[in-house]
C-alpha cells in the first residue's frame, strides 16, 4: 500500500482536533443568533435560542473532553444548561399563549404594548 | 472519526439553516429536532454517552413536543411568503451573525489550548453521576447547583400553569364552563 494511501486513512481514523468541535459550536451560535434576530415567529424565535444554547453545550463537552485539567466537569454543567434551558422553554411558550390569547398573534413586530 | 464528524457537523449545521429559512413553522420544529440529533452524535464522540442519552430524551423528545404544541396553538393558516416571516433585517442580521460566528471561530481556533488530547471526559457513567451529585473530588460546587437546578424547575413548572392558565371570561371560550 503507498505511503500516501496510508496516510490518508490514518487521518481518516483520527480522533478530530479540538478545534473542529468549537468551530462547529461557534457556527451554530451565530446560525442561531441569524435566525433569532430576523425571524417574526415568536415560536421560532425559540427554536433558535435553543440552537444556540445547543452550540455552547457542545463547546463546554468539547473542553471537558479534550483539555486535561478540566476534569470532565463541562458534561455536568451541560446537565445543567440542559435542564435551565428546558425550564426556559416552558415559561417561555407559556408566555406566548398567554399572549397570543389576548393578541391573537404571536408575531414580535406586532407586540408592542411594552415599548417606550 | 473523521467521517463521522464531518457527516454530523453537515447535518448539525444544515438542520440549523433548516430551522431559520423554511417557511413552515412545522419543518423548522422538525429540523430543530434533526439539529439536536446531530448534537447528540458529537456528545457520544466526545466520550458523554450518557449526555447523549439526556439530549435525545429531553430536546429531541421533549423540548420538540413542547414546542409542536405551542405550534398547534397558535398558528394560523397564513401566506408563508420570505415577506411574512421575515423581517427587513436579513442582510443586517446575516452580516452580524456571521461577523459574530467568523469572530468566535477565529478566536477560538486561534487561541492555544496546550496539550489536548480526547479522552478526558468521564465515559463511566458512575464517575459522572458523581460529579454531578459533587460527591467527586473538585465536584463540590455540583451538590449546591443540582439542588438550585431543582428548585428552579418546580418553580418554572408552576410559572408556566399561572402564566398560560385561562382567566375567567377573558380569551377564547370553547363553550368550557369554568
Amino acid at each position: 500500500m503507498p505511503q500516501q494511501v496510508q496516510q490518508f486513512l490514518h487521518a481518516l481514523v483520527a480522533a478530530p482536533p479540538l478545534n473542529g468541535y468549537l468551530v462547529v459550536g461557534a457556527f451554530l451560535f451565530a446560525i442561531g443568533a441569524w435566525g433569532a434576530l430576523i425571524r417574526r415567529n415568536a415560536v421560532v424565535i425559540f427554536m433558535c435560542v435553543e440552537l444556540m444554547i445547543n452550540g455552547v453545550n457542545l463547546t463546554l463537552v468539547a473542553f471537558a473532553d479534550y483539555l486535561p485539567n478540566a476534569g470532565g466537569l463541562g458534561v455536568s454543567y451541560a446537565v445543567l444548561v440542559i435542564a435551565i434551558a428546558a425550564a426556559e422553554i416552558a415559561v417561555g411558550l407559556a408566555i406566548v399563549l398567554a399572549v397570543f390569547r389576548s393578541r391573537r398573534t404571536v408575531n414580535v413586530d406586532e407586540v408592542t404594548s411594552m415599548r417606550g | 472519526m473523521t467521517v463521522a464528524f464531518a457527516f454530523l457537523a453537515g447535518m448539525t449545521l444544515v438542520s440549523a439553516l433548516g430551522v431559520v429559512l423554511s417557511r413552515s413553522v412545522v419543518h423548522s420544529a422538525l429540523f430543530m429536532s434533526g439539529s439536536f440529533l446531530g448534537i447528540s452524535g458529537f456528545f457520544v464522540m466526545l466520550n458523554a454517552p450518557a449526555l447523549a442519552a439526556f439530549q435525545v430524551l429531553i430536546y429531541v423528545g421533549a423540548v420538540t413536543v413542547v414546542i409542536l404544541f405551542g405550534i398547534m396553538f397558535t398558528q394560523r393558516p397564513q401566506v408563508r411568503r420570505y415577506r411574512t416571516i421575515i423581517n427587513r433585517q436579513f442582510w443586517a442580521g446575516f452580516l452580524v451573525a456571521a461577523g459574530v460566528g467568523a469572530f468566535l471561530a477565529y478566536v477560538l481556533s486561534a487561541e492555544d489550548w496546550g496539550g489536548t488530547k480526547p479522552g478526558n471526559g468521564p465515559r463511566q457513567v458512575a464517575a459522572f453521576g458523581r460529579d454531578l451529585l459533587g460527591v467527586s473530588q473538585g465536584a463540590e460546587v455540583f451538590t449546591l447547583l443540582f439542588e438550585v437546578a431543582s428548585v428552579l424547575l418546580l418553580v418554572a413548572v408552576v410559572a408556566a400553569i399561572v402564566v398560560s392558565r385561562r382567566k375567567m371570561g377573558q380569551g377564547i371560550d370553547r363553550g368550557v364552563r369554568e
